[in-house]
C-alpha cells in the first residue's frame, strides 16, 4: 500500500505584520510573536494534492494511507486537527521549541528519523520552501538521507496502482509526466492547487477529535545539540519594498484636459520620434 | 412608455455627456450585485437585471439632472459611493435601471477645526480624509472595517458604525448637517448646529435611506482630537460567552466609554488569534486624553479582575492584531481566489439586541444554523459595539458549498442562515441589522422588524419617492414571497 506523508510547516502570515513592525530586536531577530500563523503556502499545496490523489484513489479502488507530519510546538495542533478532519489518517507532531530557520538539514533528519523509525511511509511530500526560512533544501536533503529519489516541481499526481503513482512536475523547457515506483519524495513548488479545503464542523466533530502523535527528538533517537540561531544567521539589514506607484496620475478636471496632458506630456514627443525613424 | 435602454443612455448623454455614461458590458454586470451576492460575484454569475448605465455624477446640479430625468421617466435608480455594500443595497433590481456613481464627488470642502467639524462631497473616501485629519491631529472618529473602501455619502446612507463606536457613537452621532438630492430634484440642505429642538430630527431621514428616498451629496461630520499616543489595549480569554456578554454589560452600565469593547466566541476568535484555543477573547481599547484613558481602563480591569475564568492576554498582541483589521482590495481579491479554488465561502450578519436577550439570540442562531444548514465549516461571532442596553452580535459564517451551481448558492445556504438569524432576533424583539443595512435580503423581513412602526416608513417612501424610482427592493422588498420570505 502507498502510505504517503504530508510533512509541513507552520509559518507566521507575515503580511499581517505592519510595516513599522519590521524591527531588529535587541536579539537581532524580527519579533513574528504577535503575528497570527498559516500553513506554509507550497506546503498546502502538497498537502491538497495528497487528498485530490486521494478522491481520485478511491474511485479507482486503489487503498492510499495519508499521513502528516510537522516539527513544532503545540502552536501548530489545531492544523494537525484541521488534517485529521480531512481525512488523514496520522496526524504526528514532532515536538520541537527551538528555531529552525537555516537548518534544513535537521529538519529533514527529523522527518526522516520519524519515517524510519515509526511511520514506514513510501511517499514524503512536502512544499519546495518554507516562506520564512526559504533554503529550498528540505525535501532533497530528506531524499538524500533516505537514499530516495525526489521529484521537484511536481503539479500533480494521480493514481497508478498499489506500488506505482504517475508524477508530473515542471523542467526546464516543458513539462514531464512519468511512473514512478515507491519509495521517493516529491518537492511541489507552483501549484495548480494552492489552498487546501476547509473540513466542515460535522466533520471536525466526527474525525478532528482523534489525539495527535506527539514524539520527542529523543525518541527519534535525535540528540544533535542546538546551534544558537545566531549561529546560523545573524540579521544585518532590514529594507522595506519599494511602494512608489509605478504609474503616473494624471491630474486634471475633465477626461479632455487629462487626455491633453496626456498626449503633450508623454505622447507628442514619443510620436514625432515614430515619425522621425519611418522612412518609407 | 417606459424608455428603452437606448432611449435611456441617450437621454443621460445628453445630460452629463458621453463619457460619463458607462455602458461597458463588464462594467455593468458588475455593477448588477453587491458582496450580498459574494458566490455570484466570485464566479461572475449575474443573475440580477443589468443596469441600462453607470453614471458619473460630478455636482449636486448633475445629480439633480439625473434624478429628475429618472423620475419623470421612472427609472429605477441605484446610488452608490465606494460600492463596499454587502447586503445587496447596490444591486439592480428593475429592469434597465441606472447606477449613479458619486465618486468623483471627492473634494474636502472645509476642515473647521475651530467649530470641530469637516464638511466634504460624497465620494471623499473615509481613509483618505481621515489620514489627512489624522496628520493634522484630529480625526472622524470613524473607523469600519470597509474603511480602505467606504466613501463618505454611503456609509451615511447605509447608517454605518465604526470599530471605535462604544466612544464615537455611529455615523449617526457624528453627522452634523447633510445636503441631499430627492427624486423631484429638491435639493435640501440641513445646516451645521450643535444642536436644535427645531421638530423632528429630519438628518435621519436621510441617514440610513440607503439611497432609497434620496442621493446623499454633501456631508459634515464632527472632528476629535487623535491622540493615539493615550491608547491602552487589554484583552482577555473567557470561558463562558454569557459570563463574556455581562462583563460587556457592567463596563457600559458602570459608566466608562472605552472606544473598543469587543467579546469574541471561540469560533470567531479562531480565525484572528493562534492563542485563543477554546476559549473566547475580550479586547478593549480606552483613548482620549491620558488622564481618561488610564481612568477607563482601570475600571475595566477592576470590573474583570472580579471574575473567575478570566485570563489576561499581552496588550501588545491585541494591539498588533487590531492595526491589521481592516479589508481592502488586496484581501478581497485574494478571497475571491480562495473562494474559487475551495468552495469555502464566508460571510457575516450583524444584529442587535438588548442585554436581557443577547446571549439567547446568539446561542440559539449558532445552534440552529448548525442543525438547519449543510456543509458549515464555522459559526460564531462576535459582539463589537456596546450601549447602555445592549450590544450587537456580529455573526460570521462559512460553507462549502456543495452540490449546487452559482445561482442556486444563495438560497440553498445564504438566504437559510440570514433567515435563522433573523428569526431568532425577531423572537427575541432584537434588530435584524445592526449596522450594514437592510439591503435587499432583510428587506423581505422588514414588517417584522418595524411592526407597528412600517406606516412610518411606507410614509416616508411614498412621500419622498412617490414614483418609487429609489433603489426599488431596498427597505421596502418586491417580488416578495409571502409563504418562504427568504426565497428570492
Amino acid at each position: 500500500m502507498i502510505k504517503i506523508l504530508g510533512s509541513f510547516k507552520i509559518v507566521p502570515d507575515l503580511d499581517l505584520l505592519a510595516e513599522e513592525d519590521w524591527i531588529a530586536d535587541e536579539k537581532n531577530r524580527v519579533d513574528v510573536s504577535y503575528v497570527k500563523t498559516m500553513w506554509n503556502c507550497f506546503d498546502e499545496s502538497a498537502l491538497e494534492m495528497m487528498l485530490k490523489l486521494s478522491d481520485n484513489s478511491e474511485s479507482f479502488g486503489i487503498e492510499l494511507q495519508l499521513d502528516a507530519v510537522t516539527v513544532g510546538g503545540e502552536r501548530c495542533e489545531s492544523y494537525l486537527k484541521t488534517l485529521h478532519a480531512l481525512g488523514f489518517d496520522k496526524a504526528v507532531r514532532i515536538e520541537c521549541q527551538e528555531e529552525l530557520q537555516f537548518w534544513p538539514e535537521m529538519t529533514a533528519g527529523l522527518i526522516t528519523e520519524y519515517v524510519s523509525r515509526i511511520g514506514g511511509q513510501n511517499v514524503i511530500m512536502m512544499g519546495r520552501q518554507s516562506a520564512d526560512g526559504d533554503n529550498g533544501k528540505t525535501p532533497l536533503l530528506a531524499a538524500e538521507q533516505l537514499g530516495w529519489p525526489c521529484i521537484t516541481q511536481v503539479i500533480g499526481i494521480e493514481p497508478v496502482d498499489e506500488e506505482y503513482l504517475k508524477i508530473t512536475n515542471m523542467v526546464d523547457g516543458g513539462v514531464c509526466t512519468q511512473v514512478v515506483r515507491v519509495p521517493f519524495v516529491l518537492s511541489v513548488g507552483d501549484a495548480p492547487c494552492s489552498y487546501l479545503r476547509v473540513p466542515t464542523l460535522k466533520d471536525r466533530m466526527q474525525r478532528g477529535k482523534r489525539p495527535i502523535d506527539v514524539y520527542t527528538m529523543a525518541e527519534l533517537g535525535v540528540n544533535s545539540r542546538f546551534r544558537d540561531i545566531e549561529q546560523r544567521a545573524v540579521l544585518r539589514c532590514l529594507e522595506p519594498v519599494n511602494r512608489d506607484r509605478e504609474g503616473i496620475v494624471i491630474e486634471g478636471d475633465t477626461v479632455q484636459e487629462k487626455a491633453a496632458v496626456l498626449y503633450r506630456d508623454y505622447l507628442k514627443g514619443r510620436l514625432m520620434k515614430v515619425e522621425r525613424n519611418f522612412q518609407p | 412608455m417606459a424608455l428603452s435602454r437606448e432611449q435611456i443612455v441617450e437621454g443621460l448623454e445628453n445630460l452629463l455627456g458621453a463619457d460619463r455614461v458607462i455602458t461597458d458590458e463588464k462594467v455593468l454586470k458588475e455593477s448588477s450585485l453587491d458582496r450580498y451576492r459574494k458566490f455570484e460575484q466570485t464566479h461572475e454569475v449575474y443573475t440580477q437585471p443589468i443596469p441600462a448605465a453607470v453614471v458619473y455624477v460630478n455636482s449636486t446640479e448633475e445629480v439633480r439632472e439625473v434624478m429628475v430625468f429618472a423620475n419623470e421617466n421612472k427609472i429605477n435608480i441605484v446610488p452608490r459611493t465606494g460600492q463596499s455594500a454587502i447586503e445587496g443595497g447596490l444591486e439592480t433590481a428593475a429592469l434597465n435601471s441606472i447606477v449613479v456613481d458619486g465618486s468623483g464627488m471627492n473634494k474636502i470642502l472645509k476642515v473647521d477645526k475651530y467649530n470641530m467639524q469637516v464638511t466634504c462631497q460624497c465620494g471623499v473616501p473615509l481613509q483618505d480624509m481621515d489620514d489627512m485629519l489624522r496628520e493634522q491631529g484630529y480625526t472622524t472618529g470613524h473607523s469600519p472595517q470597509s474603511k480602505p473602501l467606504a466613501q463618505m455619502g454611503g456609509l451615511v446612507a447605509t447608517r454605518s458604525i465604526g470599530q471605535f463606536s462604544t466612544l464615537y457613537g455611529g455615523i449617526e452621532d457624528m453627522v452634523v448637517g447633510l445636503e441631499a438630492v430627492f427624486p423631484n430634484g429638491e435639493i435640501c440642505r440641513i445646516k451645521n448646529v450643535p444642536r436644535r429642538a427645531a421638530g423632528p430630527d429630519i438628518r435621519h431621514i436621510i441617514t440610513g435611506n440607503e439611497g432609497a428616498l434620496c442621493f446623499i451629496t454633501e456631508v459634515t461630520v464632527k472632528l476629535f482630537k487623535y491622540q493615539p499616543e493615550n491608547n491602552v489595549f487589554l484583552g482577555y480569554t473567557i470561558d463562558d460567552m454569557k459570563k463574556g456578554f455581562n462583563v460587556l454589560r457592567d463596563v457600559m452600565a458602570e459608566g466608562y466609554k472605552p472606544s473598543i469593547a469587543r467579546l469574541y466566541d471561540a469560533a470567531d476568535a479562531s480565525l484572528h488569534f493562534d492563542w485563543s484555543g477554546d476559549s473566547n477573547v475580550l479586547i478593549f481599547m480606552a483613548e482620549g486624553p491620558a488622564a481618561i484613558a488610564k481612568a477607563t481602563a482601570d475600571g475595566i480591569e477592576a470590573i474583570i479582575s472580579k471574575l473567575e475564568g478570566v485570563n489576561a492576554v499581552d496588550p501588545k498582541i491585541i494591539e498588533k492584531w487590531f492595526a491589521g483589521l481592516n479589508w481592502g482590495p488586496e484581501e478581497i481579491a485574494e478571497e475571491k481566489e480562495e473562494i474559487l479554488a475551495t468552495n469555502n465561502i464566508g460571510i457575516t450578519t450583524e444584529v442587535s439586541g438588548c442585554w436581557d436577550c443577547i446571549y439567547e439570540i446568539y446561542d440559539n442562531a449558532c445552534r440552529r444554523v448548525l442543525e438547519e444548514v449543510p456543509d458549515m465549516t464555522l459559526m460564531g461571532g462576535h459582539s463589537s459595539h456596546s450601549y447602555i442596553n445592549g450590544t450587537n452580535m456580529y455573526f460570521v459564517y462559512y460553507y462549502n458549498v456543495v452540490d449546487c451551481t452559482p445561482e442556486e448558492e444563495i438560497n440553498k445556504y445564504h438566504n437559510q442562515i440570514n433567515r435563522i438569524i433573523c428569526e431568532e432576533v425577531i423572537k427575541y424583539g432584537g434588530s435584524i441589522v445592526h449596522h450594514h443595512g437592510l439591503g435587499k435580503a432583510r428587506a423581505h423581513y422588514v414588517w417584522e422588524e418595524y411592526g407597528s412602526s412600517f406606516y412610518m416608513l411606507e410614509t416616508l417612501k411614498k412621500a419622498f419617492d412617490p414614483n418609487n424610482i429609489m433603489n426599488m427592493g431596498t427597505l421596502i422588498p418586491i417580488k416578495h414571497n409571502d409563504k418562504n420570505p427568504w426565497e428570492f
